[in-house]
């Protein structure tokens, strides 16, 4: 970490509910939409980020302030963008404490990383999800969804006969 | 101080109700051929959602380097497919299979393409089971064939990234002295032969049939004769022979094969009797080439013990998910070669050689059809050759 140049650029990025946090550009740029704002310079020294709150943008800016040195996407960075493996490692373990959070967060959280296109984030919140689901049962799985089935018998029926070996 | 502000979205929708997040997240489950199928009877939304054909596309897109193993062609039983994954990924014996008029041999597989060498017509027949559809290519010159002379190989594969289109790697000696390796690359985005590319290879080398190539980083090996590797760069385009290391080529009643090794290099399984030996490739910053010797793995210690002491036999290997098919007199095992982990195949008699089945599979949801596109280009690269033909 003390490699990166002094006097880095500071951006303030502001919630909807009027808190405001004071990040590094690099940092902020982990987010493709912001740094296409700061690269077509759209954006001042202040983001309002609709939709997203406090709580969640806070956990995001968490999420891209661990990731920020590994990806080494900053150019000024270049000898980073090779992380050891013990480096990925350790992100690995990272990730994984920082998506145990409850379903209403984690949804939230795939909501910012897809409306701030972060795609480590994406990544990792929709592998969760899915890894949450893959082994319950359809009825679990609607539940959890709070969905309905809304196919007639003889519709899953059809739908089972069509690739029969894959409900064996 | 300015504040720039995001056009706001529409009211924030729970992200499995938003198509796009649901997109986003359905396209990370499992790359298994059960998991679409499975995940469609959820709801009608999620149906159509994974019958689309844009999903279904980047889904293959995005597991493409960890396509699942869904079987293997047995040589002897001609080109039919047999699962080796249990329920509910099990697909039937025979999902894929195929038969060819003209006698022909089995160059190989890879990333769900087979390509097959007619030694009479003196053609190539690339195989896309899952969208059914045959591409057959004459031979180019320089190519023909003699088993003594002018033994052919070849090999069939996607560029890095591409799904839509395919190429094949010929290779094979001039029958001169000194004798020369040939590779030739047909691309079916040109739909043309790529120039001749040749490399000098040791009078004991000769390109041969039955040993399929390897696909490790950006080059293809094929072990030819006993005593050499020829290796192909996709990259650059060039044709190169490497020796097989000092100790291998002293070593009696050994197999060798090329294999992929950890961090996608070529290394090699040398197995002489119960012992395999794993071997690396190291290059230099000089470019220099070093052999080092892996892990060992004792092949008595992990298949059953047989009263024959009959030695297994590797009769395969499966590139992406780095696993060796051994015959033995009790069955047909395969042997993941990181974690040992070990499965034996329903197989019974003599297998001489099995071809791994390795790919995204996107079984058919709703009419959904995958093949369209293909049969489509493959229409259009042969009329547009057959013009070529009127006017050359």
């Amino acid at each position: 970490m003390a490699t990166r140049e002094a006097g880095k650029k500071m951006i303030m990025l502001k919630s909807p509910d009027g808190m405001e946090f004071e990040v590094e550009e690099a940092v902020a740029m982990e987010s493709q939409t912001i740094r296409k704002m700061i690269e077509d310079d759209c954006a001042d020294t202040a983001i309002l980020i609709p939709n997203i709150n406090s709580k969640i943008l806070s956990r995001v800016i968490e999420y891209c302030n661990k990731h920020v040195p590994t990806t080494g996407a900053t150019g000024a960075a270049a000898s980073d963008t090779v992380a050891p493996a013990a480096l990925a490692e350790d992100l690995k373990i990272w990730d994984a404490e920082f998506i145990k959070v409850n379903r209403a967060t984690r949804f939230d959280l795939i909501q910012a990383a897809s409306y701030l296109n972060i795609k480590g984030l994406l990544d990792l919140t929709s592998q969760t999800t899915i890894d949450t689901i893959s082994d319950n049962s359809l009825e679990e799985i609607r539940s959890f969804l709070s969905t309905k089935n809304d196919y007639l018998p003889e519709e899953e029926q059809t739908i089972r006969r069509e690739n029969q070996w894959a409900f064996q | 101080m300015t504040t720039t502000s995001f056009l706001p979205r529409s009211a924030a929708a729970p992200p499995l109700d938003d198509d796009d997040l649901l997109f986003e997240i359905l396209l990370r489950l499992p790359p298994q051929p059960s998991s679409l199928p499975r995940a469609s009877l959820v709801c009608r939304r999620w149906r159509s959602l994974l019958s689309d054909p844009a999903f279904r596309r980047r889904f293959r897109i995005h597991h493409r380097r960890s396509p699942p193993l869904l079987g293997f062609i047995d040589a002897n039983q001609g080109i039919t497919f047999q699962p080796a994954l249990d329920a509910p990924d099990r697909l039937p014996r025979g999902h894929f299979s195929l038969n060819l008029d003209d006698r022909y041999m089995t160059l190989g597989w890879r990333h769900g393409l087979a390509l097959f060498f007619l030694p009479i017509p003196l053609q190539v027949v690339v195989w896309d089971p899952v969208a059914g559809v045959q591409h057959r290519l004459a031979v180019p010159p320089g190519f023909g064939f003699h088993p003594l002379e002018n033994p052919i190989n070849g090999t069939v594969l996607r560029a890095a990234g591409d799904i839509d289109h395919f190429q094949v790697v010929l290779v094979s000696s001039d029958g001169k002295q000194p004798r020369r390796a040939l590779a030739r690359v047909y691309s079916s985005e040109t739909g043309v032969w790529g120039d001749s590319i040749s490399c000098p290879v040791p009078l004991v080398s000769m390109v041969h049939i039955g040993e399929p190539a390897v696909l490790a980083g950006n080059c293809i090996y094929w072990l030819v004769s006993a005593s050499n590797i020829l290796e192909f760069d996709l990259e650059r385009q060039t044709l190169a022979v490497t020796l097989l290391p000092a100790q291998v080529l002293t070593s009696r009643n050994r197999h060798v094969s090329v294999i992929r090794v950890e961090g996608g290099e070529m290394g090699l399984l040398v197995v002489s009797g119960f012992i395999a030996q794993l071997w690396k490739r190291e290059t230099d910053s000089h470019g220099d080439v070093s052999w080092s010797i892996g892990r060992t793995i004792e092949l008595d210690k992990l298949l059953p013990r047989n009263s024959e002491k009959e030695p297994p036999n590797m009769i395969g290997y499966a590139e992406e998910n780095n696993v060796a098919f051994f015959w033995t007199v009790g069955g047909v095992f395969m042997v993941h070669l990181e974690s040992l982990q070990l499965k034996k195949l329903p197989v019974t008699g003599i297998a001489y050689r099995y071809y791994p089945f390795e790919i995204v599979y996107t079984p058919g949801i709703g009419g959904g059809h995958e093949g369209v596109e293909v049969v489509r280009h493959l229409w259009w690269t042969r009329w547009r050759q057959y013009i070529r033909q009127l006017f050359s």
